[in-house]
């Protein structure tokens, strides 16, 4: 069943894979909101490594610029600005708690049979290309033009709203 | 280096990669050393002192008994302080200051990583410094701390657009992110084939920007110490606090570094007669007078305000840098097509 063999990229997978499940655990289970945000910092950079993994160093360095970067900033400057204390926990629930893990286990299970049982059909090796970069960079301004000009008048009209709230709350 | 890099993994090349970077690691740490002393003279010249020349001949021992007084002063951390991230901040503002010095090419031959988007590796991982900065000054539990993060995070954001958009020029150029294809495409005999000249707008932008992205003065708003006392770090004590300064002293190297790959030509020597020199040495020439003109605006120039700042930001360098990347792509399309 676990016909596996151990390579070096074996191994980083499982380190980014724990780097991201723990992220995401923490940010979950952690009480104060800016140790969550450190969390999913963490989890975004694992996952960027996963990038670097499958040959797209484009994506996983746009995904630490903007994600673990500028994402991560923003949201502890916005809770910087606001004050939280520690929120009282909530009254622990045993019933509802054991049929939780139950119900994770479960599914945990399913879907562990079932990538197990399945047959991945072998394609042809894949080829990330020479230079990724370029052809992205390609791509994105012939044959997904109209999407990548669409997004464009998004981000602007989104920008313009944004001053225009910031204008009308300074009068 | 291209040699190891490109063969397979073994436990041989690994402790060999390993090895180099300990050198290079140590090699930093030597060049902030003898920075910090650096600029202690030369802004001691400037202002008609002597500077540092107690300690050593010339006083050259100076920075290396600073930094033993600061690795055996009582490691303090505040009652009220978020104990954790008070903990990583400094580990996690320096970490990414040395891994950005992964991709600099010093010359044809010696570099440590051929990355394929090694320009954008470089700008993605110091915008993680801003975030150990924000939190050590939250985590820090002290008024001045927390607005001297809010600063340094405001400042980082806003400067980092223009720094970004002003390199769009010279990737447009060279047609490419990796930093030793940009330095090769410059490689043109004489030093007008350099990014400087076709790209001085794009340089201007980029050296101011670089300037506020050091935090260094006219820029060093989130550490004004006639202000905020120290800025974000005014809790930090002993070790901690000098993680702090060395990573902002590792930057400088870094910026410094990226200059000159970007618009100085890198190892290519100005004039083809000129040839026979090292590439290593015309490298290191660049490099140091770049340091050198970081001290240089230091001691010459007063801080700005807060709203001047980011007006000079937003206003002046992000138009002019858009502006660059206009006038950049409408030559190209017109004149080299």
């Amino acid at each position: 069943m676990f016909n596996v063999n151990i390579t070096g990229e074996y191994v980083v997978f499982f380190i980014f894979a724990t780097i991201i499940i723990g992220g995401a655990v923490l940010m979950i289970s952690l009480e104060k909101v800016v140790h969550m945000v450190i969390s999913m910092a963490a989890a975004f950079l694992g996952l960027a490594g996963m990038y670097v993994l499958l040959d797209a160093e484009f994506v996983a360095f746009v995904q630490v610029l903007i994600y673990a970067g500028a994402v991560s900033i923003l949201m502890i400057f916005g809770i910087m600005m606001t004050k939280h204390n520690g929120e009282a926990a909530e009254p622990v629930k045993p019933l509802h708690e054991t049929l939780a893990v139950i119900g994770a286990l479960c599914l945990f299970g399913l879907l562990f049979y079932a990538i197990r049982a399945s047959d991945f059909q072998s394609t042809a090796a894949f080829h990330p290309g020479e230079d990724n970069t370029l052809a992205i960079g390609e791509l994105l301004f012939t044959g997904y033009i109209v999407p990548f000009e669409l997004l464009s008048i998004l981000l602007t009209v989104a920008f313009i709203g944004a001053i225009a709230l910031a204008k009308k709350e300074a009068e | 280096m291209g040699a190891w890099l490109n063969e397979p993994l073994t436990w041989g090349s690994a402790l060999i990669l390993f090895l180099w970077s300990t050198v290079f690691l140590l090699i930093v740490l030597g060049f902030v050393t003898y920075a910090i002393y650096y600029e202690r003279k030369v802004i001691g010249w400037m202002q008609l002192r002597i500077g540092p020349n107690r300690v050593g001949p010339f006083g050259l021992l100076q920075t290396v008994a600073d930094i033993f007084k600061l690795l055996i002063k009582e490691d303090t951390i505040p009652r009220r302080a978020d104990r954790l991230l008070f903990i990583i901040a400094p580990a996690l503002a320096f970490i990414p200051s040395f891994t950005v010095l992964a991709v600099i090419p010093y010359t044809e031959k010696l570099y440590f990583a051929d990355l394929n988007v090694g320009l954008l590796y470089y700008v993605a991982l110091s915008g993680i410094t801003t975030l150990a900065m924000v939190l050590g000054g939250w985590a820090s539990n002290n008024k001045y701390a927390l607005l001297g993060g809010m600063r340094s995070a405001a400042q980082m954001i806003s400067y980092e657009v223009p720094l970004v958009i002003s390199i769009v020029g010279v990737i447009l150029l060279s047609g490419s992110l990796n930093l030793r294809d940009i330095v090769a495409a410059q490689g043109g005999g004489w030093f007008w084939s350099w990014n400087l000249f076709p790209q001085i707008i794009g340089f201007i932008v980029f050296y101011i920007a670089a300037v506020s992205e050091l935090n260094r003065t006219p820029f060093d708003l989130p550490e004004a110490e006639s202000e905020l006392v120290a800025g974000y770090h005014v809790e930090y004590s002993g070790f901690r606090f000098a993680f702090f300064m060395l990573a902002e002293y590792v930057y400088v190297y870094a910026i410094a570094a990226l200059t000159t790959v970007l618009f100085l030509g890198g190892w290519h020597a100005p004039a083809p007669f000129l040839d026979f020199v090292p590439g290593i040495i015309w490298f290191l020439l660049k490099f140091a007078f770049i340091v050198f003109s970081l001290f240089w605006i230091r001691a010459t120039f007063p801080r700005v305000r807060v709203d001047q700042l980011m007006s000079l930001g937003w206003k002046v360098l992000l138009p002019v840098a858009l502006l660059n990347v206009f006038l950049t792509a409408l030559y190209l399309e017109l004149f080299v097509k």
